[in-house]
């Protein structure tokens, strides 16, 4: 079991990482369909 | 600073107290050690399916004319076998090595999401199963090759899809993988391990882990416009409909290319250990390697178009992926200075990890200088789609890549499974594998520079001799791996053979030599307090 503390900290970093991939991928395609290629 | 907490009213056991047993400790496993084992089986299964694809490819090609396969089905076995070597083969292996090493060398007690660690190993099984499976869909399997470029995607059957999806979930398991490793590396570190005192393998695959997190989703966007493009009207790659195909192969070599760092950083990772281990000197020039490794991973980025020198770039352009592909040579070309300067004046012995760190220094090498000429544009012009590119790629991911793992299997095995490998045996599956790949691939370089292209079942008569060549040194690579594994890795999982010491190198140097062989269910429970150079246990 990990403390409340520890465990509060890896799920912010967790988010934060999970967040980032979303943003390279939806963000990716939306370039491509404003932008173009 | 790590963030590592103590567990207060937790007393240390390192029993196997609360292990479930039967199907359900695999099923239910949150335990890195058993997560780590399922992806090391799991990615060897998919290695000797891989593997009996590329002798299928082989057969066909031993001597000239049409013999056992059609063109289609000789494209499909292309397509499937670097799809599942790359997906389901390398990749999982080095997320199983970084689930049972990781926690043990940086002193934490398991990953960070132990249960998302679950989650990321069984949706393997459905991608695996879809990939496999696509054989005995209509039409046949994908035959697009492992870039899937359009338009050929458009022109395939169903199975396509489902290559689609399965790259979709490998692709979430692996994003899952390194965010789990990530967290597990910033936050989970035992007090005193700092980031510069971390093993290289921990290093590298941090690296790894934001590579993966940064291009994974560039290939699951690209692959969702294919899909898009199939089935709802869009018109992003298909020419038909004003969409470009060049701009599908930008996409995927945006993420094509960081993937082959990704199949190969945490080699380094192993090789980094290995060698100062049994040279008998500390790792030379640690930080410079550190240094290499985030030059060669943001390179990475800025590389991508010299897979595609013959689309017809401005020359402003293949200047530019040219000049910033040779620079990836400088940070290389430090990692291998700093491997062959940590064994300078060493002590060195040649148990199996050791032959397999050395030949994969020689032979990755190899690839690399290849790599080198490829990046010149006149000359990949010349050799595009050749045989000489894949005689490099497999030189990089089989001589690179593979070695490496064979290396750490060799390294850590005795950690794992608490017994010593046969030595006689370990050297006869080296050598045998050494000589056979060489057999395998180097003749390829020749049939390259001759002109025969990649991709085809048949080929003329003055390739016959190189292509019989390969094919005896491909079935003799097979049969040591089924040797390795009859051998090797079936008696250590019995517990035949030796009694692993809990450190069975003298010169090897790390937390996980603190532990007991095998390494208990439970390490590092209480995180330990660590000497000045964070490789010892000191309470």
């Amino acid at each position: 079991m990990q403390p409340e503390a520890q465990r509060r900290a890896n799920a912010r970093l967790g988010w934060i990482l999970a967040g980032l991939a979303l943003l390279f991928g939806v963000g990716f395609v939306a370039r491509i369909m404003i932008f173009g290629g | 600073m790590s963030a590592v907490l103590p567990h207060h009213g937790d007393h240390a056991h390192d029993d196997h107290h609360g292990q479930p047993h039967g199907w359900r400790r695999w099923l239910f496993a949150t335990n890195h050690k058993d997560i780590g084992t399922m992806y090391l089986l799991f990615s060897f299964t998919m290695f000797m399916i891989g593997g009996i694809l590329a002798l299928g490819i082989r057969t066909e090609l031993f001597e000239p004319g049409l013999q056992f396969v059609n063109p289609q089905l000789f494209n499909q076995l292309t397509t499937m076998h670097g799809l599942i070597m790359v997906f389901g083969a390398i990749m999982p292996a080095f997320v199983g090595f970084a689930n049972w090493m990781l926690p043990l060398q940086i002193g934490a007690s398991d990953m960070a999401f132990a249960r998302m660690n679950n989650l990321s190993f069984w949706l393997l099984i459905p991608a695996a199963l879809m990939l496999a499976g696509s054989f005995f869909m209509p039409g046949g399997a994908p035959a697009a090759g492992w870039t899937i470029y359009a338009p050929l995607t458009m022109q395939m059957g169903p199975s396509m899809d489902a290559a689609i999806f399965a790259l979709h979930i490998l692709g979430a398991s692996s994003i899952m993988g390194s965010i789990n490793i990530i967290v597990t590396i910033l936050n989970m570190r035992a007090p005193g391990m700092t980031l510069m005192k971390m093993p290289l393998f921990a290093w590298t695959w941090l690296i790894t882990a934001f590579l993966l997190i940064a291009v994974m989703p560039v290939l699951a966007g690209a692959i969702t416009m294919t899909l898009t493009d199939r089935h709802f009207g869009t018109s992003f790659f298909n020419p038909a409909g004003g969409g470009d195909p060049i701009m599908y192969q930008h996409i995927f070599w945006f993420f094509g290319h960081p993937e082959v760092y990704i199949m190969i950083l945490p080699a380094f990772g192993i090789v980094s250990a290995i060698v100062p281990a049994f040279a008998r000197k500390p790792l030379f020039g640690y930080a410079s390697m550190v240094y290499a490794t985030a030059s060669i991973a943001i390179l990475s980025f800025i590389v991508w178009a010299h897979h595609m020198y013959t689309t017809g770039m401005p020359v402003t352009g293949q200047l530019f992926f040219m000049y910033a592909t040779m620079l990836i040579a400088v940070p290389t070309g430090v990692k291998i200075f700093n491997w062959i300067a940590t064994m300078w004046k060493g002590s060195m012995t040649f148990e199996v990890p050791m032959l397999w760190a050395v030949g994969f220094i020689f032979v990755f090498t190899m690839g690399g200088f290849t790599g080198l000429i490829l990046a010149m544009a006149p000359i990949d012009i010349q050799l595009q789609d050749t045989y000489y590119v894949v005689a490099h790629f497999h030189y990089v991911l089989v001589a690179g890549s593979l070695y490496a793992m064979f290396a750490g299997v060799y390294y850590w095995g005795p950690k794992w499974t608490g017994v010593m490998y046969s030595e006689t045996r370990g050297k006869i599956h080296f050598w045998g594998s050494l000589i056979f790949f060489n057999l395998t691939f180097f003749p390829m370089h020749f049939l390259g520079l001759a002109g025969m292209p990649r991709r085809y079942a048949d080929y003329p008569m003055q390739f016959a001799d190189f292509n019989m060549w390969a094919t005896i040194g491909a079935f003799g690579f097979g049969l040591m791996q089924v040797y390795f594994f009859l051998f090797v890795v079936v008696p250590m999982m019995r517990g035949q053979g030796e009694k692993a010491p809990q450190k069975p190198w003298d010169g090897a140097e790390g937390l996980e030599w603190e532990v007991p062989s095998p390494a208990p269910w439970h390490t590092f429970e209480n995180p330990p307090k660590l000497d000045a150079t964070a490789t010892r246990v000191i309470g």
